[in-house]
């Protein structure tokens, strides 16, 4: 018996999906995504002015328009700030201890990123540790390809984590 | 001659966990609306903006403004469109509705925002509630929901400039109290500084009474201009004065101050509010600033320009923000206590507004001449300001 409910066939739907769809099809950022699972933490810079933003745009420069972009690296490592550690009632799709803080990675514009800590028990981390970057895999995206049916597009994000002392 | 908007009338319906449709809670603040102009009909109202945010989420509609116009009875000819600046909405729209009817392109509108946030299963809010901030960068990170960001917001302040728990909890305990006898308020029961201090923890340092609920509601009023108002309404004018809406940054990341504490923006949307109102902060005489947690409005008091930066906490704890004090702040209980549904919330203090300069307020601030409005949105991504005085700007 059919409920007409699409999600209640087993169906991906894209409006209720927490990550960013990735894939080169729906992203000009993808190759942020693709750098991620390399291990690489990149954004975007301008080759005309030289301005470097974050997040990374897949089209233009926000302070000049050129659209001559290029990836380059940011820093992999950066110190806590400030953070808050969530124990009781995070969200849907989190694990508790749910800590969040502001990250300094030493260069502009991320001197003061707000990130997931991951990898870390609750009550363990303090200001001014040192974290970095950890790149975990999500749940891919099923991609209608016509006649070659459905791929399913790999995905990762990332959090930083504390370094081991 | 100038067109001078001013807002005629408003009104809100019960705000809470409701048991109705999100059509439902609109006709209930479309009439509180018109029960508060009496000699106004629907079919005078020829304009209709409509703020919503999550219809279209919560609630599946988007296009929502004809959904709305049909359900009350209207039959919009110069205006017809929804609105989305999520906690801004409803001040958004009032805004748009001043620039209508000054520049003659609309005569009567009404501005209805609202929400129904609450569905068959919980869950589903929360996790919606994830699309308030930067989808792909930001709400990955679990920082959708807001307590978690103004945590760390109220962590700068505490370490920049000393405030204490204890600050967060006298601005609880304010407007807690104010909304005691707000027969439409989500939280009607006076709150004493020692449960505010002892109450549950949320995400440290806020605890439950430092962070608004999550509110079912809709709300609504009409602009119009001084001379037409004068055939509807023998009560003193509200004219909107000045505004401005000003957005820096998105991703925090790109946050323009020093620290999560200093609103370069506030600052800056209340500089140009100011001047296009030709006042001053110290003309102020009773405000509805945006208390979705109370680390805000301790900011807000600062950024608006009530006491020095810093002094926030002070200001609050030392009662500044009660009647009689030098500013009193969020009079009809705010977002923490009279609840938040996003595209109503600056209809409601609007509304609460022009009670005020009206002397006809439940808790009347005397001789109340201007007020004003203050929304922030996002995740502090943007903030709106709405001056409002007895007298138009000459």
């Amino acid at each position: 018996m059919s409920f007409g409910i699409p999600i209640l066939d087993n169906l991906y739907p894209a409006t209720m999906d927490l990550w960013p769809i990735q894939a080169k099809e729906f992203n000009k950022v993808f190759p942020f995504y693709e750098n991620l699972k390399q291990g690489r933490f990149t954004t975007t810079k301008c080759k005309d002015c030289g301005h470097v933003m974050f997040p990374p745009r897949g089209v233009i420069c926000p302070e000049c328009y050129s659209e001559n972009l290029e990836y380059i690296d940011l820093p992999t490592k950066g110190k806590v700030l400030i953070f808050t550690e969530e124990v009781k009632g995070v969200p849907l799709g989190y694990e508790s201890p749910l800590i969040h803080a502001v990250i300094d990675l030493g260069v502009e514009p991320c001197r003061r990123m707000i990130t997931k800590i991951v990898n870390c028990p609750a009550g363990v981390l303090k200001r001014g540790d040192e974290v970095q970057l950890s790149v975990f895999e999500v749940p891919p995206t099923p991609i209608e390809k016509g006649r070659a049916g459905t791929i399913m597009a790999e995905r990762v994000f990332f959090a930083f984590e504390p370094v081991k002392k | 001659m100038s067109r001078n908007a001013v807002i005629l009338g408003g009104g809100q319906c019960k705000w809470g966990v409701r048991e109705a449709h999100i059509m439902d809670l609109f006709q209930e603040a479309g009439k509180a609306c018109l029960d508060d102009i009496p000699g106004l009909k629907p079919k005078d109202i020829d304009g209709l903006i409509v703020a919503t945010s999550y219809a279209g989420r919560c609630s599946f509609q988007v296009n929502t403004a004809p959904v709305v116009a049909e359900r009350l009875g209207l039959k919009p000819t110069s205006i017809c469109t929804r609105c989305d600046t999520l906690c801004a909405g409803g001040s958004t729209a009032i805004i748009l509705a001043k620039g209508l009817v000054e520049s003659g392109n609309a005569d009567i509108v009404m501005v209805a925002g609202g929400e129904k946030l609450y569905t068959p299963q919980k869950w589903e809010v929360f996790y919606s509630e994830l699309a308030s901030v930067d989808h792909d960068w930001e709400a990955p990170h679990g920082m959708g929901l807001p307590p978690p960001f103004f945590a760390l917001t109220a962590q700068d302040h505490f370490n920049n400039y000393g405030s204490k728990k204890e600050d967060l909890a006298a601005v609880s305990v304010a407007n807690y109290n104010y909304a005691a006898t707000n027969p439409v308020a989500q939280m009607q029961k006076p709150l004493t500084l020692e449960e505010a201090m002892n109450a549950p923890s949320v995400v440290p340092p806020l605890t439950l009474y430092d962070c608004c609920p999550i509110t079912d509601g809709a709300a609504a009023c009409i602009i119009t201009t001084d001379e037409i108002a004068k055939k509807y309404s023998d009560r003193p004018l509200v004219y909107l004065r000045g505004c401005a809406q000003v957005s820096l940054n998105n991703l925090s990341v790109n946050f323009p101050g020093a620290h999560l504490a200093d609103w370069k923006h506030t600052r800056l949307a209340a500089e140009i509010a100011y001047k296009r109102a030709k006042i001053s902060a110290s003309d102020v005489k009773v405000a509805q600033t945006h208390d979705c947690f109370t680390i805000s409005e301790v900011i807000e008091v600062e950024d608006l320009g009530f006491c020095k930066k810093g002094e926030g906490g002070e200001f609050c704890s030392s009662k500044q923000i009660e009647i009689g004090g030098k500013v009193p702040v969020n009079t009809d209980g705010g977002l923490l206590a009279v609840g938040h549904p996003f595209g109503a919330t600056g209809i409601r203090q609007g509304t609460e507004i022009m009670k005020q300069l009206q002397g006809r307020a439940r808790h009347q601030v005397k001789g109340a001449d201007i007020g004003l409005t203050h929304n922030l949105s996002g995740a502090n991504a943007e903030h709106t300001i709405l001056v409002y005085g007895l007298e138009p700007v000459k």
